[in-house]
């Protein structure tokens, strides 16, 4: 980790003053930060913090109350989910919600398939497809489980399915949900090498993560959230080693 | 007998049709209509209104049909499909107590109450088809291509978008697909195509009115399907050829009371569907418990 580099870093995205409130509660309180190309910037903070609300805010499934949000460089304060994953912004969910009848496969699939009408695809499109799924498959070591219903897939799996959704897709910006969370630690490791993988082939990623080893082992860049606020956002150590934000982390808050 | 048995078929394959359209909205995009019977209504009227009107070959007939089939379902499916399923199913109530009401009052092209009579044989090409043994192929065939377009869509990215969105919407649109636009596009597509049994009925019975087209056709084509099986090829089928069956087989039964026929008639259906739910969930042709699928 080089973190030192990760202030000279491109702005993939630019979010400023963000808010957003839930009857009279502050999810999100005036959140400023920037996502830097070719890093993973991980947001920590206890539970409630508005992380995952940040999330939902980015992509639009959730819509601001004030504050803009710009996407290289253009602003997207009205985009919609299904606009932002075209735009090359993809996210996970902390519950996966993966498409349970379906096949890992057509799982797959069907998340780089973004037409809204029937079309024919050409020979070489469907090979271009493909290679994308399969590399996607072997990735995440579900090549053997393909055509198993993903409703049938034992938790780890379920969990690699869903980044591997990702994965086959061109997106530049994975936002990622608790990817890790509840994965033994064969697992987990296998995920970290997964996503540094990734990170060196050019994706940017944004990840919630509990886990401080996890934490540790691969943020680039820490935003420290906590009732809406962002209190840090720098380098991992900084952040990491600030007795205030650990007290809040610990829940030793008084 | 023979003619009795045509009836039948023909019957059947024309219901056939209401419940693969339907099929393909409720198994595959999780959208669960109650105005089915509507679309096959419109088919009918309109198919109708051009044949004894202006032309009678299917060429005339049909596309008519089926444009006023996709229009009305544009006219459902663009407010009501941009909230969530509950509010659907009950917008597509509403659309069948408001087109009942419709298909009685609008005299000129529907006959009100009474209906309309006298509608002309289809006319295939110049070949005037009347005959059940004739008009037989043609509704079978109709089937068939039915069949296979639905086939190819679900198939397709299409319908694999359908599918998405029916197992999760959220994640649906998280990977780009334009959940509304999709949606609609289904409906108006079932829609189109269950105005082509529509068409068919009219002619074939060269005689229809609004009961026909009530809910209890649209509550019937949806019972086809669940008890056939949702979302799959041979359920609808199946189902359509067992409710239209059972009523005869029923009335074969020499020891029932033939006076009380048609209330022991709803009780086996009303039963039979019960334990078909509790025991087998995914109907006749679907899959026949949670645990023992998925093992290779």
């Amino acid at each position: 980790m080089v973190a030192s580099t990760a202030d000279t870093q491109e702005v993939l995205m630019e979010i400023r003053n963000v808010d957003k409130a839930f009857g009279g509660v502050k999810a999100v309180d005036d959140v400023s930060m920037d996502l830097r190309a070719g890093i993973i910037t991980t947001l920590v903070g206890p539970n409630g913090a508005g992380k995952t609300t940040l999330f939902n805010l980015i992509t639009g499934e959730l819509s601001k109350d004030s504050g803009s949000i710009k996407w290289l460089g253009n602003p997207i304060n009205k985009i919609k989910p299904y606009q932002a994953a075209r735009a090359g912004i993809l996210r996970t969910f902390q519950d996966l919600r993966l498409f349970n009848e379906m096949s890992v496969e057509d799982n797959i699939l069907t998340s780089i398939e973004d037409n809204s009408v029937p079309v024919l695809l050409t020979k070489s499109q469907r090979t271009a497809r493909r290679e994308k799924v399969d590399y996607a498959l072997n990735r995440a070591g579900l090549f053997t489980k393909r055509k198993i219903r993903a409703k049938d897939l034992a938790y780890a799996e379920r969990k690699f399915l869903s980044m591997a959704r990702v994965m086959a897709t061109d997106a530049r910006l994975w936002l990622l949900d608790e990817p890790a969370s509840g994965l033994d630690p064969n697992s987990y490791e296998k995920f970290l090498e997964i996503l540094r993988e990734e990170v060196k082939q050019g994706v940017t990623v944004c990840i919630i993560e509990h886990n401080l080893d996890i934490v540790i082992g691969i943020s680039d860049r820490i935003a420290f959230l906590d009732r809406g606020k962002l209190l840090a956002d720098g380098e991992p150590q900084s952040v990491l080693n600030d007795p205030e934000l650990r007290a809040i982390y610990f829940g030793e808050r008084t | 007998m023979e003619a009795y048995l045509l009836n039948l078929v023909i019957l059947i394959s024309i219901y056939s049709i209401l419940g693969v359209t339907l099929n393909f909205i409720m198994g595959y995009a999780g959208i669960y209509s109650l105005a089915h019977a509507v679309f096959f209504g419109v088919g009918a009227y309109a198919g109708t209104f051009m044949a004894m009107h202006v032309n009678a070959s299917i060429f005339v007939t049909l596309p008519v049909a089926m444009a006023a089939g996709a229009i009305l379902s544009l006219i459902l499916a663009l407010p009501a499909l941009r909230v969530r399923g509950e509010y659907f199913v009950a917008a597509s109530l509403g659309l069948q107590v408001l087109a009942v009401t419709i298909f009685s009052e609008w005299k000129s092209v529907t006959g009100g109450i009474g209906g309309l009579i006298g509608i002309p044989p289809l006319d295939v090409a110049g070949f005037e088809v009347f005959k059940p043994s004739q008009f037989i192929f043609v509704t079978v065939g109709a089937l068939i291509i039915i069949l296979f377009i639905i086939n190819r869509l679900v198939h397709s990215s299409f319908g694999r978008s359908l599918r998405a969105i029916r197992d999760s919407e959220s994640a649906a649109a998280a990977f780009g697909k334009n959940v509304p636009l999709i949606k609609t596009i289904s409906v108006v597509i079932s829609s189109a195509l269950t105005a082509v049994a529509g068409v068919l009925y009219a002619s074939y019975l060269s005689f229809i009115n609004v009961e026909s087209f009530k809910l209890d056709t649209s509550v019937l084509i949806m019972a086809m399907v669940i008890i056939g099986g949702t979302g799959t090829q041979a359920g609808p089928i199946v189902g359509a050829a067992l409710l239209l069956l059972l009523p005869s087989l029923i009335s074969y039964l020499d020891f029932l009371p033939q006076t009380e026929i048609g209330s022991i008639q709803q009780i086996i259906y009303g039963l039979g569907m019960a334990l078909l739910m509790i025991y087998r969930p995914g109907g006749i042709v679907g899959r026949k418990k949670q645990s023992e699928t998925g093992k290779e």
